[in-house]
């Protein structure tokens, strides 16, 4: 099973001289490149890459937030970073990013991909089957409780799928731009597929609710269902109208903690949400400041005041308040709560 | 003191920097901005704050306390946060350096 290494750098000169010089090593994995960060989530989104080789420092997104991307949204997808601009400081940030390697410029091609085929090694730590049937595997990971991260192939499309097992639940599936059930749909309709196995589930996020079983085989009808009209089954979830008016109607902080359930996921930092109108008069500042700079309307704060919290702040009626902790996913729950 | 902002400034997505004294005085700027009173007033209500990331409809404003003044970065929705915490951490210890015993308004030139 040879693994795509995708290499996102703005300099073209070094994109050629990592193709060339990592060719020698086409049986063990493929290289694809992309200039910029953006044109990497493109191809993170349209094919299966088991591994992402970027710089920090490019044009339209860069490394970090790359980096933040992919950790966001494909946990399980190792990162190396390759830097010319290399100090302590950015290596801390690349490690608490996510980043499992740190190379400074120059270095040799041969030390890359040591280390490529190295970390590429781990995707299959478990074992590799051949020509099995998804279903019945997939029950025995239920039986004896695995936590592991699967990745399959479908022997007759070459199509491509993941799916995220945490104590034998499923918690998630991805294939190609299909994640969660809608996912898992799609992949366990496949009969004859290739499976690698790695002993470790990086993904931590719930997406799957349902019970294995219980998609298993609406899978299998949605495809003999689908077979008979000559379609695939590719059935998309989208939460009931109902569920979408039950929080609508929600106070304000349970609004914001059912959001940031389904948006960020549980833990992320978050130690509370209340409301507090002792921020008020800050706010006022900050609407102030934001028609000052024509900025729009305020959205969201975050506030360091060196203590054990940090905080973050929501307009409305009150002011709801997020306690969390200084390590949390800033970034992702500021972006999901500006939303 | 252009350069000792030109790689935040030269982060994508990044409008531009103001310095303030801790009072509010506006030091320097980059571009040229007009604030009114609001930033003196939001700046004297940050009291023991360090950090503010504030994000707006259509833009952000990323405060960080220095140890002369408070250093205001204006920004749009794509700028790397991560990499903008980044190059203030780098900026904090010229501005110390720089500031030290000579008093800040003799190195930042107005722009008014």
């Amino acid at each position: 099973m040879v693994k795509k290494v995708l290499i996102v750098d703005d300099d073209q000169e070094m994109l050629l001289s990592l193709e060339d010089g990592l060719s020698k090593y086409d049986e063990t994995f493929s290289i694809a490149t992309a200039e910029d960060g953006l044109g990497a989530v493109d191809q993170l989104k349209n094919s299966t890459i088991s591994l992402v080789v970027t710089d920090l420092k490019m044009p339209k997104m860069d490394g970090f937030s790359l980096l933040s991307h992919i950790m966001e949204h494909y946990p399980e997808i190792p990162v190396i970073i390759i830097t010319g601009y290399s100090t302590s400081e950015m290596e801390r940030l690349a490690r608490e990013g996510g980043a499992i390697g740190y190379i400074a410029k120059p270095f040799m091609i041969d030390d890359l991909a040591k280390r490529i085929i190295t970390t590429l090694r781990r995707e299959a730590d478990g074992g590799t089957l051949h020509s099995v049937s998804s279903g019945i595997f997939l029950q025995l990971m239920e039986m004896e409780e695995k936590t592991c991260t699967l990745r399959l192939i479908e022997k007759s499309s070459g199509k491509q799928g993941i799916l995220f097992f945490l104590d034998g639940q499923l918690l998630d599936a991805r294939c190609d731009n299909l994640r969660g059930e809608a996912a898992a749909y799609e992949i366990f309709s496949w009969d004859d597929v290739s499976l690698s196995i790695q002993n470790s589930c990086p993904q931590r996020e719930k997406r799957i609710h349902r019970d294995l079983q219980a998609i298993l085989l609406d899978a299998m009808r949605l495809k003999d269902e689908l077979r008979r009209m000559g379609k695939r089954a590719t059935a998309g979830k989208k939460p009931s109208a109902q569920a979408k008016e039950n929080i609508e109607r929600a106070r304000p902080v349970e609004k914001v903690k059912q959001f940031l359930k389904r948006e960020v996921g549980e833990g992320y930092g978050i130690e509370d949400v209340y409301e507090d109108n002792s921020w008020e008069s800050f706010v006022r500042g900050i609407r102030k400041l934001g028609v000052a700079f024509k900025a729009g309307e305020f959205k969201v704060a975050y506030v360091d005041r060196g203590d054990s919290k940090d905080f973050i702040l929501l307009p409305g009626e009150s002011v709801t308040v997020l306690a969390v902790n200084p390590k949390c996913a800033r970034d992702r729950i500021m972006e999901a709560l500006s939303e | 003191m252009k350069e000792i902002f030109n790689d935040i400034l030269a982060i994508e997505d990044v409008h531009g920097v103001v310095f303030t004294s801790f009072e509010g005085e506006i030091l320097f700027t980059e571009p040229s901005v007009e604030t009114e009173r609001s930033l003196p007033l939001f700046i004297r209500a940050l009291g023991t704050i360090r950090e503010v990331d504030l994000i707006f409809e259509k833009s952000r404003i990323y405060v960080r306390r220095t140890d002369t003044g408070y250093l205001v970065v204006l920004l749009g929705q794509f700028a790397s946060g991560a990499m903008l915490r980044l190059h203030v951490d780098m900026v904090l210890p010229s501005l110390k350096e720089k500031g030290k015993g000579k008093g800040l308004r003799s190195l930042f030139k107005r722009n008014k």
